[in-house]
């Protein structure tokens, strides 16, 4: 642990630091058609996501209080900071900390104005929190229970997938990707292209390159979440970035055939199901 | 020299109290306080010095006459204080309070005449558990005092009272730092438990200050809820110098005690931390913590963050090793984990913000609990962590709202909207306190994720409070933090009109803050690893601070270790908005109203139906549906009240 | 042209207002999202706030009540933007120009970009108007610039 910045890593982090978005941006793009397909139409080309970021990069900057950008980028820097700590296999409990936080930068940003519309999305993105939080550090706790340690570098040494050991806690943790990634039947804060939920929620106030700056971290959360499903499967880790691909295809699908649930509803669902398979799972491995 | 230092850090403040009552004048008593304050920061400074020196434990014996003196004014004084509390009982026709009392003095009557305990040599033993006690009642103690200097000037302003009763504020909050102080060095119980019972006393006279039927109220339900405490007490004591034959509190609180868990020993302990429950308020005793926010603030403060609460938690830590591992461990810890849940829970439905910060405490206080229940040295670790950093943090808080609700007249969530333009200074200071209550880098958030990491191994039952009640945090804080944020473009700030002494306080403990969660690597390092190591606990797992940060089994199990990364992260956000607004300033636009806005640019007014012109109003949600105080308090305090129980049913 | 010009012409984003149309001009608008013509093929989605908007897509004559929400939801739109009248009444007030309620088109108010003709135009018609209000910010935006 005492030389983290070695040559290596700065090397891997600079590298995952620019291929994130990246890939990030292309996976949005695929979503787009896929679902535009679903939905029986053809939809944008796959570069959609950039043309629409490099668009709002060249907007005006307009603001309604001059505190936004600061927590526009707090919400940017510490998804990064996430993905930084990913590819250094660092703690993974601090990792879905470190996220909380990014996502109260955006909650305070979207507090910060005085919008009706932003606020109520805000408050929603909170309960979401609330919701997914615990199933999300439940996973963590899971996978310590199998590989003794927190640490990311862990689960590279254990040759057994996790999946064996941690079955229901993968399903939940998909479910409450769903949530996470603000997908139907859990898009009440904010909502995605064509959809409409409180104007556009959360996000209501940010125009422009704020706006940019959130979608570029929605790509970082994109790459993230779906390592941290491939870490399901991280040996050989192209069956787990497969099982990552196959699970996004099924976000979508859900996003597509489900409707919007009320706040009410999925923290109950989260509640009770989320956390009651999760534990499930949890508590029978203390018992093994 | 030790037995100096430790009689001017005792009776000091005892010393200052009477001189505040002798000389009643504003002026000098105000450079009392100030004296005091610096003096006992430069005795909580010589007891670090003499502690390393000492290589991490001081003993004090006191010897033949002074040891006879002692021991018979600190009994004298006890029985005074029985007498007092049944006077307190008698003048508000409280029968029960009379009760307990006697039901506190017969069996301490039997225990000093018919059993005759021995006299403990080592009467005082400082070691690192008690410095960082000592560090945090005297330092954030003396800044809450300096406070007080201005805050109680307004407040009477307000009462417009016609005798200043400052003088008697002032005496009490120098006897509570004094016993305080004494509390955490002491190494006999007898003792420990007379200056619990000062506590007890000063905390009823400090929240009943005011004298209005609502604070004397609440002071006596808090009188109440600790005598309960005292007697468990006094019971504990007798039956473990049953087992024990001695008082020494080193003796009890060791590993080697555990040897003793056949015996009715357990019960002694249970006893005593029965007692810590009552003092640090966990579920179902919060009702007097709640109520004691009718008191002036920096009374609030006082027991909120360094004193009073914090004595309960420090006989549990302090016991930790007696119970480790064992069932009775096990309960303790799910008592305070419900307590952490059960507290953040309904902070959520809260809008008042002085109750939100007592839910939170009392939710801190039982997640200390819960990591000395788990016992294992990372999560005793956590607990002393979390014992040093939410005595700051709160300490902080608390100032911070009773400085807001001077400012605006009100402790509501809601009127908090635009502080940043009437009171930026303490608005800042909130929100950067509040901060560190939730988030990483900051101590709290680190005891929070040490918790967790602690209770995995241990219990799956702690493990899922501990992961929802952390959840619930989040939200009320976030929620909160909001609304204090909420502000319009380029609004005229206004500058506030702050005491000198209300603004120093304040920014010191701020930089308080601040400068402990940079250095949480040193404190642990210095502070908190050699005390648990002096504990000899077994367990597999232990933390260290390397590189500035925190890790478990040197990184192997898991660990944190980039807090200077968020300080340039932190900087590098305030910054780059800051320079692109000097490049190209930002264009002002209004927030979307359904296009009908009026011209007002703050983006308040709008056009209603028939040509109106209304006020958006936007509400949080709190919830109360489901985290409603009226729903919950009472299941909680059933299954809190069962979870006591069954730890009585476990021991016996 | 630069890669912020390229994605410009390639990703706008609309925002529809209903001034005092008929209707029969927003269902048209409508249409063009439904899978028949695809909008979304251009790049283009109809959001529902003003901030995020770079053509306002504008329905109807402009009457005297709803003149300041038009003008409002414009002026929140960030530069460049562009403004598209759709339909005969937005463009000159239509049937309803000699009401007693109607200003008259949008252009009364606003400064239009691309007029749409039509009772009611085609969807295809809306698309391509869009697409020409494309090449206009473009220009506006370099105008702008100098
Ligand atoms: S142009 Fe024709 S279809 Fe369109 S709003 Fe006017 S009347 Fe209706």
């Amino acid at each position: 642990m005492t030389s983290i910045l070695n040559l290596q890593n700065i090397i891997t982090i600079i590298v995952a630091i620019v291929a994130a978005p990246i890939i990030g941006g292309f996976l949005s793009g695929v979503d787009r058609i896929i679902s535009a397909r679903m939905q029986n139409r053809y939809g944008p080309p796959i570069l959609q996501p950039f043309y629409d970021f490099f668009k709002l990069l060249g907007k005006e900057r307009i603001t309604v209080n001059q505190t936004q950008m600061v927590y526009v980028l707090g919400h940017l820097f510490f998804s990064i900071v996430c993905i930084v700590m990913l590819v250094l296999k660092q703690d993974l409990l601090m990792i879905i900390f470190v996220l909380a936080f990014s996502s109260v930068s955006l909650i305070m940003g979207a507090m910060s104005v005085r919008s009706p519309y932003s606020k109520i999305g805000a408050q929603r993105e909170l309960i979401q929190m609330m919701a997914y939080e615990p199933v999300l550090l439940l996973m963590v706790v899971g996978i310590y229970m199998t590989n003794k340690s927190f640490m990311i570098s862990s689960i590279f040494e254990n040759d057994r997938p996790l999946l064996f050991t941690l079955p229901l806690v993968f399903l939940t943790f998909i479910y409450v990707l769903t949530i996470k990634l603000r997908k139907s039947p859990f898009d009440f804060s904010t909502s995605h292209h064509g959809h409409q939920e409180l104007i556009k929620g959360l996000t209501t106030e940010f125009s422009g390159p704020q706006l940019a700056i959130i979608e570029l971290t929605h790509w970082y959360d994109l790459v993230l979440l779906l390592s941290l499903i491939s870490l399901f499967f991280a040996k050989p880790i192209w069956v787990g970035i497969i099982i990552a691909l196959v699970c996004y295809f099924l976000e979508m699908l859900i996003d597509n055939i489900s409707a919007r649930i009320t706040w009410k509803l999925m923290l109950k669902l989260t509640w009770v199901i989320g956390i009651g398979a999760a534990m499930t799972n949890i508590i029978w491995l203390y018992l093994k | 020299m030790e037995l100096k230092l430790l009689a001017v850090a005792i009776l000091l403040p005892a010393v200052s109290a009477i001189l505040c009552y002798i000389f009643r004048k504003a002026p000098v008593r105000n450079i009392i306080v100030v004296v005091t304050a610096l003096i006992m920061f430069a005795v909580a400074g010589e007891f670090v010095k003499l502690l390393f020196d000492n290589g991490g434990k001081i003993t004090i014996e006191l010897r033949d006459f002074a040891a006879m003196s002692t021991e018979l004014v600190i009994k004298i004084l006890d029985f005074l204080l029985f007498i007092y509390f049944i006077f307190i009982g008698v003048r508000l026709k409280k029968p029960l309070i009379v009760g307990l009392t006697f039901l506190q003095l017969i069996p301490l009557l039997i225990f000093e005449i018919l059993i005759r305990p021995k006299e403990v040599e080592q009467a005082f033993i400082i070691d690192y558990l008690s410095l960082i006690m000592i560090l945090l009642v005297s330092i954030i103690g003396p800044i809450i005092t300096i406070f007080a200097i201005g805050y109680m000037k307004e407040h009477e302003h307000h009462l417009h009272l016609k005798k200043s009763k400052q003088p008697r504020f002032f005496v009490i909050l120098f006897v509570f730092l004094g016993s305080m102080n004494a509390l955490v060095m002491t190494n006999n119980l007898m003792w420990l438990y007379f200056f619990w019972e000062v506590t007890t006393l000063c905390s009823f006279l400090l929240i009943s200050h005011d004298g209005n039927k609502e604070s004397v109220k609440n002071a006596t339900r808090a009188l109440l809820l600790n005598m309960l405490g005292g007697v468990g007490f006094i019971l504990g004591i007798i039956i473990i110098y049953k087992v024990k034959e001695t008082l020494a509190l080193d003796q009890i609180a060791r590993v080697e005690s555990l040897a003793d868990f056949g015996t009715i020993f357990p019960i002694g302990i249970g006893l005593l931390c029965f007692a810590g429950f009552t003092k640090s308020a966990q579920f179902p005793f919060q009702s007097w913590l709640l109520g004691a926010m009718v008191a002036p603030t920096p009374v609030s403060a006082l027991l909120h963050s360094s004193t009073m609460v914090k004595a309960g938690v420090y006989l549990i830590v302090r016991l930790a090793p007696a119970y480790y591992g064992t069932t009775l461990g096990k309960v303790i810890a799910i008592v305070g984990g419900f307590t952490f849940l059960a507290g953040s829970a309904i902070a959520i439905s809260q809008s008042n913000g002085k109750r939100v910060l007592a839910y939170s405490t009392i939710a801190n206080l039982g997640l200390i609990v819960c990591c000395a229940g788990l016992g294992n040295p990372v999560a005793l670790g956590a607990a002393i962590l979390l014992i040093i950093f939410h005595a700051v943090s709160k300490g902080l808080l608390f100032l911070c709202v009773g400085t807001i609700e001077q400012g605006i007249g009100s402790r509501d969530i809601e009127d908090m909207q635009g502080l940043m333009k009437r009171m930026p200074f303490t608005a800042v200071i909130t929100v950067i306190g509040m901060i560190s209550m939730l988030l990483p880098p900051f101590g709290v958030l680190i005891s929070k994720w040490l918790a967790i990491e602690a209770s995995v191994e241990r219990s799956p039952v702690v493990l899922i409070l501990t992961i929802l009640g952390s959840a619930f945090t989040v939200v009320f804080w976030a929620k909160w933090i909001g609304i204090i944020l909420t502000m319009s473009y380029k609004t005229k700030i206004q500058g506030e009109k702050l005491s000198l002494s209300i603004r120093t306080a304040l920014s010191i403990l701020f930089i308080a803050v601040l400068a402990c969660s940079v250095s949480v690597a040193p404190i642990f390092n210095k502070l908190i690893l050699p005390h648990i190591i002096n504990l000899q606990i077994v367990g597999d797992q232990y933390i260290e601070g390397i590189n500035g940060g925190l890790w478990i089994n040197g990184g192997v199990v898991g660990g944190f270790g980039i807090v200077y990364l968020f300080a340039v992260v932190f900087i590098v956000m305030l910054l780059v908005p800051i320079f692109m607004n000097k490049a190209k300033p930002e264009t002002m636009k209004t927030p979307y109203l359904c296009g009908e806005n009026t011209s007002d640019t703050r983006g308040i007014e709008f056009i209603s139906p028939g040509d109106k012109i209304d006020h958006v109003i936007v509400r949080n949600y709190y919830l109360s549906g489901v985290f409603g105080e009226s729903n919950l308090t009472l299941w909680t305090n059933l299954i809190a009240g069962a979870i006591i129980l069954i730890m009585f049913g476990v021991v016996i | 042209m630069g890669i912020i010009e390229k994605s410009r012409k390639k990703s706008p984003w609309i925002i529809h207002y209903d001034c005092t149309s008929c209707n029969g001009c927003d269902i048209e608008t409508l249409a063009c999202l439904t899978p028949m013509y695809d909008v979304e093929r251009f790049g283009i989605v109809n959001v529902g706030n003003p901030k995020h908007a770079d053509v306002l897509v504008v329905t109807g004559s402009v009457n005297k009540k709803n003149v300041r929400v038009l003008k409002n939801i414009y002026d929140q739109m960030p530069d460049p933007k562009a403004v598209v009248a759709v339909g005969a009444c937005a463009c000159t007030g239509g049937v309803f120009k000699e009401c007693y309620n109607i200003i008259g088109g949008v252009e009364n108010v606003l400064p239009v970009d691309v007029y749409v003709p039509g009772c009611c135009p085609r969807p295809e018609a809306i698309m391509d108007g869009i697409v020409m209000a494309l090449e206009k910010m473009n220009e506006k935006a370099k105008v702008k610039k100098k």
